[in-house]
C-alpha cells in the first residue's frame, strides 16, 4: 500500500477515534531531517509527512507511549517492524494497543551527507552476501580478530546509545542501571566498556531484530551490526532458520539444561 | 609572526616531541581523535571535530584519584599524582579552545580542583584555524570565529598557500617557537596579504553557514520563565532516549561522578563523566529529585543557556562546534532549542 494512502488511513482511524494518538514522522522549522512526531491532536495531522529521511525506528517509543490501555498507531517501515513485533513477543507491550501502519521504503538518507545509508543499501541490494562482513571477521586468526575488536571498542565512550534506541533492550529497568547492585559503573576503560558490549551483545541475542540503528547512531562508528550479525548467523546454523524464537523460548523438559556443563557446542 | 612551510610540518612535529609529548589528530577506523605523536593513526588535519573533545585532556572521562589497601585492619592510602611534564597539542580548533575557558571558569575557582589543574598547567595549546567550517557550525554566535584565538591558546595557525602562519601567543608558546626557530622563517609583506585574503575568505564562509543567524542577545530573559516552557521541554524530552552522546561529545559538559571500585582488600576511587541525561544523574541518599526525562532535558539546555551565563558574565556554556547536532540519535538540536526560547518569549 502506497505510503500516502497509509497516511490518509492513520489520519481517517484517528478522527474515527480508533487510535488516541500516532506515531510518525514530521519536519521542524523547514529543516531536510524527519524527526519522531507524537500526533495528539487533529491540528497536529497535517504535520505528519512521510520521505526519504525518516529514518528513526519509532518502536522504541510505544513503551512509553503505548501503555495503560492507551491506543496508537505507529509508522513502520520493514525493518522497523520486527522491532515492534520483539517487543510484543516480549510482553513489554500489548498488540490489542497497537496499529501498525507499514510503510514501503525504498532506502533512508542521511541528512548530512545525502547518502543511502549503509544498512538501507545492504537492505536494498539482495545480492548481497548479507554475512559477506562477518566472513571477513571469521577469517581472521585469533589475534587479529581480537586487535580488530579492541581497536573499535576502544573508541566506545560509554554513552548508552546503541542500547537506548534498541527494541531489543527493552527491560523494565537495565541490569546496568540497577541502584543496588554495582554491576557496572560509568568508568570508561577496557575493561568495563567491553563488558558493556559483550553483556549487551549476549542479552539481545536471538531477539535483535537487524534494524542496524546501534550501528548508525553510534556517536564514534563503532561496526555494532557485525557482532548482531554474527550471533544471528551463528543462531542459524546451530538451529536452523525456521525456528525464530531459539533464544527466547524456553521449554521445563528440555534436555539441554543450563545446569550442566557438557563441553559447549 | 612567522610562517612554517608545509613540507616541514614533520620536521617540526618530531623536533617538539624529542621534548615534549605531542598530541595530534589521527585518524584510526573512521575515527579522528587527539593521539600521541608516535601512536599508529594516520594524522588528520582536514577533520574539524575530533569524537573526543578537547576536554578529555584536562577533565578526563575517567581518572583514578586514589588507590586503597587494607592489611592488617589497617588501610592505606596511596593518592594519584599527576605528572608536571608539558605536553603540547598540536591542531585544535579555536570553538573546542574556546571550551577550556569555559572549563577553567568551573575548576580553577575556589576550592581549585588540584587534578585539572595539573593537566591544565602543563598543557601547551597549538591551533589551527578552520578553512572549512561546516554546516552544523554556529561558533560565530557565541563570538568565537574559525579564525579566533582566545586566552588558553599558546601559538595559533592559519593555513594558507604552502604555509602556515605561526602565531605566537603566550609564553609558553614562545617555548615551542623558540625551539622550532632552525624551521620557522620569517614572514613577508606579501605573506600578510595572502593571509588576509584567506582571513577574509573564511569569514566569508561562515557568513554563509546556515547557522549563522542565530541571535542570543535575546536570550537573557526572565529565568522563572524559561524554566516554565513546559510545552517545549517536553515536546523535546518526550523524543530524547536519554542516551548520554550530547553531554559526552560536548566540548563543554562538566559534570561528573566520583565511584570506587572496590575489591575485597583493595581498591580504587576514580571520577568519571557524568551525564544530566542518565536517570541516576542527581541520585542522593533520600531519592532523585529529578524524577523525569523532562527535567534532565531542561537541566542540560538551563546550565548551558541560562545558569552557567548568570554565574559567568554572560558567557554561554556553549562553544557551538555542532558535535551534539550531528550526533543526537533523534535530531534534539540546540539551535532549535535555542530559537524556541527566544522566540516564544
Amino acid at each position: 500500500m502506497g505510503k500516502i494512502e497509509m497516511i490518509l488511513n492513520a489520519k481517517e482511524d484517528f478522527k474515527l477515534g480508533k487510535i488516541q494518538m500516532i506515531l510518525g514522522w514530521k519536519k521542524e522549522d523547514e529543516s531536510i531531517e524527519s524527526i519522531p512526531a507524537f500526533i495528539e491532536s487533529v491540528e497536529e495531522l497535517e504535520e505528519l509527512i512521510y520521505d526519504e529521511y525518516c529514518v528513526n525506528n519509532l518502536s522504541k517509543y510505544l513503551i512509553e507511549e503505548a501503555k495503560n490501555g492507551k491506543k496508537v498507531g505507529i509508522f513502520l517501515k520493514k525493518c522497523d517492524a520486527l522491532g515492534m513485533e520483539q517487543m510484543i513477543k516480549d510482553n513489554r507491550i500489548l498488540s490489542e494497543n497497537i496499529v501498525p501502519y507499514q510503510v514501503e521504503c525504498s532506502g533512508m538518507k542521511d541528512f548530512q551527507t545525502g547518502e543511502i545509508f549503509k544498512k538501507c543499501q545492504k537492505c536494498l541490494d539482495e545480492s548481497q552476501d548479507k554475512y559477506a562482513e562477518v566472513k571477513e571477521i571469521e577469517n581472521m586468526t585469533h589475534d587479529e580478530r581480537y586487535d580488530y575488536w579492541m581497536g573499535e571498542l576502544s573508541k566506545c565512550i560509554r554513552c548508552n546509545a546503541c542500547r537506548n534506541i534498541c527494541p531489543a533492550c527493552n527491560c523494565e529497568t537495565c541490569v546496568f542501571e540497577k541502584k543496588d547492585e554495582d554491576i557496572l559503573g560509568k568508568a570508561n576503560n577496557e575493561s568495563e566498556t567491553g563488558f558493556y558490549q559483550i553483556i549487551r551483545a549476549y542479552h539481545v541475542a536471538g531477539r535483535c531484530s537487524d534494524c542496524g540503528e546501534c550501528e548508525r547512531i553510534c556517536p564514534v562508528g563503532i561496526p555494532l551490526g557485525k557482532i548482531n550479525k554474527k550471533i544471528i548467523k551463528d543462531i542459524e546454523e546451530l538451529y536452523g532458520k525456521e525456528d525464530d524464537d531459539t533464544l527466547s523460548s524456553f521449554n521445563l523438559e528440555d534436555d539441554d539444561t543450563f545446569t550442566e556443563k557438557k563441553g559447549g557446542k | 609572526m612567522k610562517k612554517i612551510s608545509k613540507n616541514n610540518l614533520l620536521l617540526a612535529w618530531q623536533k617538539i616531541d624529542e621534548k615534549f609529548d605531542l598530541f595530534l589528530p589521527k585518524s584510526e577506523n573512521g575515527n579522528v581523535k587527539f593521539k600521541n605523536f608516535e601512536e599508529s593513526g594516520e594524522v588528520d588535519l582536514t577533520t574539524l571535530k575530533t569524537s573526543i573533545p578537547l576536554k578529555n585532556f584536562v577533565f578526563p572521562q575517567t581518572e583514578t584519584f586514589l588507590k586503597f589497601k587494607t592489611k592488617d585492619k589497617k588501610i592505606k592510602f596511596d593518592i594519584t599524582s599527576v605528572s608536571e611534564d608539558e605536553y603540547v597539542i598540536f591542531g585544535s580548533r579555536p570553538c573546542d579552545i574556546k571550551s577550556l575557558e569555559i572549563l577553567d571558569n568551573i575548576f580553577l575557582r575556589e576550592p581549585v580542583d588540584t587534578y585539572y589543574k595539573a593537566h591544565r598547567d602543563r598543557a601547551i595549546i597549538i591551533s589551527l584555524a578552520c578553512k572549512n567550517p561546516e554546516s552544523s557550525c554556529f561558533c560565530g554566535a557565541f563570538e568565537i570565529e574559525p579564525t579566533s584565538v582566545n586566552k588558553a591558546t599558546d601559538i595559533s595557525l592559519i593555513e594558507a598557500g604552502d604555509f602556515y602562519y605561526w602565531n605566537t601567543i603566550s609564553e609558553k608558546g614562545q617555548k615551542i617557537t623558540e625551539l622550532l626557530k632552525d624551521v620557522l622563517e620569517e614572514v613577508s609583506s606579501e605573506d600578510l596579504v595572502v593571509l588576509n585574503i584567506e582571513k577574509d575568505r573564511i569569514k566569508l564562509e561562515l557568513e554563509k553557514l546556515p547557522l549563522n543567524s542565530l541571535d542570543l542577545e535575546k536570550i537573557d530573559g526572565d529565568l522563572q520563565e524559561i524554566f516554565d516552557k513546559e510545552k517545549v521541554w517536553k515536546e523535546l524530552s518526550r523524543r530524547c532516549l536519554a542516551c548520554g552522546s550530547c553531554t559526552y561529545v560536548c566540548p563543554t559538559c562538566h559534570c561528573y561522578d566520583v565511584k570506587d571500585y572496590a575489591g575485597n582488600n583493595a581498591g580504587e576511587r576514580f571520577r568519571c563523566w557524568d551525564s544530566c541525561m542518565f536517570s541516576d544523574f542527581t541520585l542522593m541518599a533520600h531519592g532523585n529529585p529529578r524524577t523525569d526525562q523532562m527535567q534532565r532535558v531542561r537541566q542540560r539546555f538551563m546550565h548551558k543557556l541560562v545558569y552557567y551565563p548568570n554565574n559567568h558574565e554572560g558567557t554561554y556554556s556553549c562553544v557551538g562546534c555542532g558535535r551534539c547536532i550531528e550526533k543526537c540519535p533523534v535530531h534534539i538540536d540546540i539551535v532549535k532549542v535555542i530559537k524556541k526560547l527566544v522566540v516564544n518569549k
